[in-house]
C-alpha cells in the first residue's frame, strides 16, 4: 500500500525532477499490479519499506521494530488520512471557487489557496461593537435603497455595493465590481460607508454629485477607486475629481455643507446599519451578501 | 601473532582506498571491488601523460602506449605463471568464455560439460550452442552445494570441454580443479575454468594447474571496470578461430582476404582499452605485492568469524557447506522468508553495509531450488573484524524486527 502514498508524493515530486519522475513510474507499475493482485515487480515497496524502517533503527530501533512489523497498517493509515485531507482539499477548492474562501461564504479562516487570507479580509465598520460579526444577519430587508446613487438598467439582477473610498479591501474589490456595473443585465446601487471617519465628507459630495448628475457618480467613483495619487482627506483634492467629471466644483461644494445634505448621509448611515454590515466591501447580488474583496466569478455566480 | 600482522596490514591496505573514508562498509566485491589509488593513478599516467594507440602510430607517445600495454601483459602472465602471448585482453569474464565457445569449433553432437551452479555468463554460450547441436551437460553438485567427483567421472567419457566456475559466486565453494582437469585430460576434454570469483582471492598458477583456458574480470580484482582476461595455452590459442575480428587482429588484407595476427592479437579486435589494460596490471602488482597466500587466509579467517555468529541465530541459512574454510570470502544466506532484498537494504540504509541480494546471475540453481535468491556477503582485502562484527549486529537487529 505504500505504492499508493509512493505514487502520489513522488507524481508531485516528479514535477520538478526526472529521477523521482522514474519513482513515480515505479510507483505507478507497483499499485498497478497490487490493484491486479500481482506481486509488485519493481521492488519498490520493499525498498521504501526497508529505507524508512533502517533509517529507524538508527536511532531507536524499538520504534523501527514496531513501524517494520505494522507497515502495511501504518501505510493503510497515511492512505485513509491523505483520503480524507483530499476530500478537504477538494471542498476547500470548490468554496474558494465559489465564494472566494475554502471555508464556505464569508468566512475567514485559513485557506491555502489564500494563504494571506487577502480575499477574505474587511475593513470593519463596528469597531465600538462587542458582536462578533455575522454574515448570516447580512440583510437588504426594510432598507431603503432609493437613497443611494444608483444605475437602473430596468434588469433582472439586483447589485447593492457598499463600500468605503478610503479601504484597502473596497478598493481591491472595485476592479470586479466595475466589471459587474459594465453589465446589462445589472441595475447598480453604490453606498459610501466611511468605515475611515476622515472620509466621512464624501458621502457629503456623492450626494450632492447624484443630486446634480443621476450618472455622475460612476466616473467620480472610478477616479476616486483607481488613482493612487489623490489624498482622500484633501477636501481640495476631492473637488478637483467633481471638476474633472464635468460638474461645477463651486456648486457642488456649496451643497455638501448643507444642512439638508448631511440629513441626507446621516439617513443613509442610518439605513446601513439595518443591513447588519460589519465590514467594508460588502456586496449584495441578488439580495445575497458577499464581504471582502472576492474574485469576479464568485459575483457573477450570483447573478441570474 | 599472525591474525595481528594481517590486521595491521589491513588498515595499511584501508588508506589505499578513499572510499572507505566515507564510513561505509563495502561487503560486495564479489561483484565490483573497489579500486586501490594506485590502480587510478595508472589509469590515469595513461590519459594525461601518453594517450595515443598502441600497435599502430610509430610516434613517441604510441611506442610509449604499445610499451606500457605489452609491460601489462608481462605482468599479468607473472601473475598467473604464464607467458605473455598467452594472455589476451578482453572485456571482462563473459567476453572471454564467449570467445572460446564461438572459436573452439564445436560441432553438433561435441558435449560440454558444467556444474549445476554457473553464473549466466558460463551457462548461456552453452545453451546457446545446444540449440545448434552441442550436447550441454550439467553435473549436479552434493546436497552440501560441493563438487561432486563420482557424477563428474561418470560424465567426463567423450567430453570436448569442461567449462566450470572455479570459486562459485554464489556459495563460495571451489571446486577441486587440479583433479577435475587431471581426469579431464585423460579423456581428451580441454577444461575452461570460469575464475572470476577465484582469481582475485587465491593463487593462480596456471601450469600447475595444467588449465587450457581461465577467464577472469578485471572489476573484481582491484582493476578497473571493462577489463578482462582469457588465459588460454599458446597452442590452443593458435588453433581458435578469432571470434570478433577488424582493425589490430590482422597484418595485411586484401579485398576478399586477410592474413591474422598471432595469438594474443589475433583476439583482440579494434582500439583496446589502454588504461584499462595498464590499471588491470597495476591491481595484479598490488595483488602480489600483498600476497594472495594471505589474501585467502585473511578472508577465511573473516568468513569464520561471521559464520560462527550467523548459525547462532535462529533461521539463518547459509548455502553451501557450513564450513567457512569451503566458502573463501562469501556468505550466502537467507533468514526463514525474509525477502534477500529487505535484508540488504536494511543493512544499507541503517549502517551503510552494502551487500548483494537476489540470484547473483545464478538465477538457475534459485530457481531449481525454488528460491527467491540470498543475501551476499563477501569480502576482500579491506574488510576487517570490526566491520564484520558491525555486521552480525545489525544482522541481530534485523532478525529482531
Ligand atoms: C563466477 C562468475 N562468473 C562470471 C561472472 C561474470 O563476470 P563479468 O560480468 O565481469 O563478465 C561473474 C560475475 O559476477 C562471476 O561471479
Amino acid at each position: 500500500m505504500i505504492c499508493i502514498i509512493a505514487l502520489i508524493v513522488f507524481s508531485i515530486l516528479g514535477i520538478f525532477s526526472a529521477t523521482h519522475r522514474q519513482l513515480a513510474k515505479e510507483a505507478f507499475d507497483c499499485v498497478f499490479r497490487r490493484i491486479t493482485f500481482r506481486k509488485c515487480e519493481s521492488g519498490l515497496d520493499i525498498r521504501l519499506k526497508s529505507r524508512i524502517t533502517g533509517r529507524l533503527m538508527k536511532r531507536s530501533p524499538i520504534l523501527a521494530s514496531k513501524i517494520h512489523r505494522h507497515f502495511e497498517l501504518i501505510s493503510w493509515a497515511f492512505i485513509i488520512l491523505f483520503i480524507v485531507s483530499f476530500i478537504y482539499v477538494a471542498i476547500g477548492g470548490y468554496n474558494y471557487y465559489l465564494y472566494g474562501n475554502c471555508n464556505g461564504p464569508n468566512e475567514d479562516g485559513f485557506c491555502i489557496f489564500d494563504p494571506l487570507g487577502e480575499k477574505s479580509k474587511f475593513s470593519e465598520t463596528q469597531s465600538c461593537s462587542a458582536e462578533p460579526p455575522n454574515p448570516e444577519s447580512l440583510t437588504l430587508f426594510n432598507v431603503d435603497l432609493s437613497l443611494f446613487p444608483s444605475y437602473d438598467k430596468n434588469a433582472e439582477n439586483d447589485v447593492v455595493f457598499i463600500g468605503c473610498y478610503g479601504c484597502p479591501y473596497t478598493r481591491k474589490a472595485y476592479p470586479a465590481i466595475k466589471k459587474l456595473l459594465d453589465r446589462k443585465d445589472v441595475n447598480f446601487v453604490f453606498a459610501h460607508f466611511p468605515a475611515k471617519e476622515s472620509t466621512y465628507f464624501i458621502s457629503n459630495i456623492l450626494n450632492c454629485i447624484n443630486e446634480a448628475d443621476k450618472d455622475k457618480f460612476i466616473e467620480f467613483n472610478e477616479l476616486i477607486f483607481t488613482s493612487d495619487t489623490i489624498s482622500l482627506k484633501n477636501e481640495d483634492e476631492i473637488f478637483e475629481v467633481v471638476e474633472k467629471i464635468g460638474l461645477d466644483k463651486k456648486e457642488i461644494k456649496h451643497c455638501s455643507y448643507l444642512e439638508r445634505t448631511h440629513e441626507i448621509t446621516k439617513l443613509q448611515m442610518s439605513e446601513l446599519q439595518k443591513t447588519g454590515i460589519y465590514g467594508t466591501p460588502t456586496v449584495f447580488i441578488n439580495g445575497e451578501a458577499v464581504v471582502g474583496p472576492k474574485p469576479y466569478r464568485v459575483y457573477k455566480r450570483l447573478l441570474k | 601473532m599472525f591474525n595481528l600482522v594481517v590486521e595491521m596490514n589491513t588498515q595499511k591496505i584501508r588508506k589505499d582506498f578513499p572510499v572507505l573514508e566515507k564510513g561505509i562498509i563495502y561487503m560486495d566485491s564479489a561483484c565490483v571491488s573497489l579500486k586501490p589509488q594506485q590502480v587510478v593513478k595508472a589509469m590515469n599516467c595513461y590519459y594525461n601523460e601518453f594517450p595515443a594507440c598502441a600497435g599502430r602510430s610509430m610516434h613517441k607517445l604510441g611506442e610509449k602506449v604499445t610499451e606500457e600495454v605489452s609491460k601489462a601483459r608481462k605482468i599479468i602472465a607473472k601473475f598467473f605463471n604464464a607467458k605473455p602471448n598467452e594472455i589476451v585482453f578482453t572485456k571482462n569474464t563473459t567476453e572471454s568464455i564467449n570467445l572460446v565457445a564461438n572459436s573452439l569449433g564445436l560441432k553438433k553432437g561435441d558435449k560440454v560439460i558444467t556444474t549445476d551452479k554457473e553464473h549466466n555468463s558460463n551457462l548461456l554460450p552453452w545453451q546457446n550452442l545446444a540449440k545448434r547441436g552441442i550436447i550441454h551437460e550439467i553435473i549436479k553438485s552434493n546436497e552440501d552445494n560441493t563438487f561432486n567427483m563420482d557424477k563428474f567421472k561418470e560424465k567426463i567419457k567423450g567430453a570436448k570441454l569442461v567449462s566450470m566456475v572455479h570459486t562459485s559466486n554464489l556459495d563460495g565453494v571451489t571446486i577441486p580443479a587440479e583433479e577435475i582437469i587431471k581426469i579431464a585430460h585423460e579423456h581428451g576434454a580441454l577444461v575452461l575454468l570460469d575464475a572470476a570469483q577465484s582469481v582475485p582471492h587465491k593463487e593462480i598458477n596456471v601450469k600447475k594447474l595444467d588449465v587450457d583456458f581461465l577467464a577472469c574480470s578485471g572489476h573484481k580484482m582491484l582493476g578497473p571496470s571493462g577489463t578482462g582476461i582469457l588465459y588460454g595455452k599458446y597452442h590452443l590459442l593458435e588453433k581458435l578461430e578469432p571470434f570478433l575480428i577488424g582493425g589490430d587482429t590482422v597484418i595485411d588484407t586484401t579485398y576478399t582476404t586477410a592474413e591474422f595476427e598471432k595469438p594474443p592479437e589475433k583476439f583482440e579486435a579494434g582500439l583496446q582499452n589502454y588504461a584499462g589494460i595498464i590499471g588491470l596490471a597495476e591491481a595484479a602488482r598490488y595483488l602480489m605485492k600483498i600476497g594472495r597466500k594471505n589474501i585467502s587466509k585473511h578472508e577465511t579467517e573473516l568468513n569464520k568469524k561471521i559464520t560462527n555468529e550467523l548459525l547462532k541465530i535462529d533461521g539463518i541459512k547459509i548455502i553451501g557447506p557450513e564450513d567457512p574454510e569451503l566458502r573463501s570470502g562469501i556468505i550466502s544466506f537467507n533468514y526463514k522468508d525474509a525477502d534477500p532484498h529487505e535484508i540488504a537494504l536494511l543493512l544499507d540504509s541503517s549502517a551503510d553495509i552494502m551487500v548483494r541480494s537476489g540470484a547473483h546471475c545464478v538465477h538457475s540453481w534459485f530457481n531449481a531450488h525454488n528460491l527467491k535468491g540470498s543475501a551476499r556477503v563477501s569480502l576482500y582485502i579491506y574488510n576487517t573484524e570490526e566491520e564484520c562484527d558491525k555486521l552480525i549486529e545489525e544482522i541481530n537487529k534485523i532478525v529482531e524486527l
